[in-house]
């Protein structure tokens, strides 16, 4: 399948991933969550928290009570205890690996956290066993990483990151602007 | 005397403005959405939907006025392209005319004790009450 029809048929979109974690937060806090409940936390009307609860009801990840009251079901707890699993390690990789600031670091996460795949997330999870196996090896080795400096020329032939696809990575980076939100 | 500031009340009414407003805004949308000749049956019902709907928007923005503020509108809405039958369209607006409705009731709770303000809101419950019953009723005909 192509890649991009798979992102189109992923199993949530961002926005539920969020619903389904604001439920799951109220559950803990409060012992309850109601659609009321959901909007404040999200800070959206509960027309639009209502709208978007009829898919996962019908996907059978969140249920409503005669009292109106929300749960996760057992797929839908399982379903945000995995996204919450998958920002965890993207936060871990990006911040302390990769040295993005926290801030983006979070950000960055919270995009990719519905998307990416368990298959990923598990081989993320077991790098980062692999580092923090042996702390201080680990620290070291990506240390080293933080502290190797790039000169890169802009010879995309003579960059062993460059030459499969010959072109400069590094310029095309350089020349993109950060995507603006959809409007 | 409702145990609300009255900026707390601005800001219940302020929540319910934007329920409005963007109910009106899926009313719109949906009103456009319908295809086949259900757009001729359930087309006016829905675009009637959008227009009381703006109507009872002015009627919250007019009694925050009342009360010396202004209304503040914060929406995040995305309504994607998406063709569906008259059926559909109806439980989705019946899914966001209950949340208002619901808005309203809550808001009702939260205002208890403010004689003028209750009366407000029990009028618009009553209209709210009526556009869902009338929304059931065409769902089951």
């Amino acid at each position: 399948m192509d890649t991009w029809k798979e992102f189109d048929q992923n199993v949530i979109t961002h926005s539920a991933a969020h619903h389904l974690m604001a439920i799951a937060d109220l559950l803990r806090q409060h012992g309850y969550a109601r659609v009321s409940d959901v909007a404040r936390r999200l800070g959206i009307t509960r027309g639009s928290v209502s709208i978007s609860l009829r898919p996962l009801k019908k996907a059978g990840l969140v249920e409503q009570d005669e009292n109106r009251h929300l749960r996760l079901t057992e797929n839908g707890t399982a379903l945000v205890a995995a996204i919450k699993t998958k920002r965890h390690l993207m936060q871990r990789l990006l911040a302390d690996v990769l040295g993005v600031a926290p801030a983006q670091a979070e950000i960055d996460a919270c995009k990719l956290e519905h998307l990416l795949s368990n298959q990923t997330a598990e081989r993320l999870l077991s790098f980062l066993r692999f580092l923090d196996s042996d702390p201080q090896r680990g620290r070291e080795l990506v240390r080293g990483w933080q502290d190797y400096e790039t000169a890169c020329g802009r010879e995309p032939q003579a960059c062993p990151s460059c030459r499969e696809v010959a072109e400069c990575l590094a310029e095309k980076l350089s020349g993109a602007a950060t995507p603006r939100r959809r409007t | 005397m409702s145990a609300l500031s009255k900026t707390e009340v601005v800001q219940e009414l302020n929540r319910l403005f934007a329920e409005e407003v963007e109910a009106a805004l899926r009313y719109l949308h949906l009103a456009n959405s319908v295809r086949g000749t259900d757009h001729l049956v359930v087309g006016p019902v829905l675009k009637q939907g959008f227009q009381e709907t703006i109507q009872h928007a002015e009627v919250i923005a007019r009694k925050i006025r009342a009360l010396g503020a202004v209304p503040e509108l914060v929406l995040d809405i995305a309504l994607p392209p998406e063709s569906m039958d008259g059926k559909e369209a109806l439980q989705t607006a019946l899914t966001f005319e209950e949340a208002a409705l619901e808005a309203y009731q809550d808001t009702l709770r939260r205002v208890e004790g403010d004689i003028p303000l209750e009366e407000f809101i029990r009028t618009q419950i009553a209209v709210e009450s009526e556009h869902v019953l009338e929304l059931k009723q065409l769902l089951v005909e």
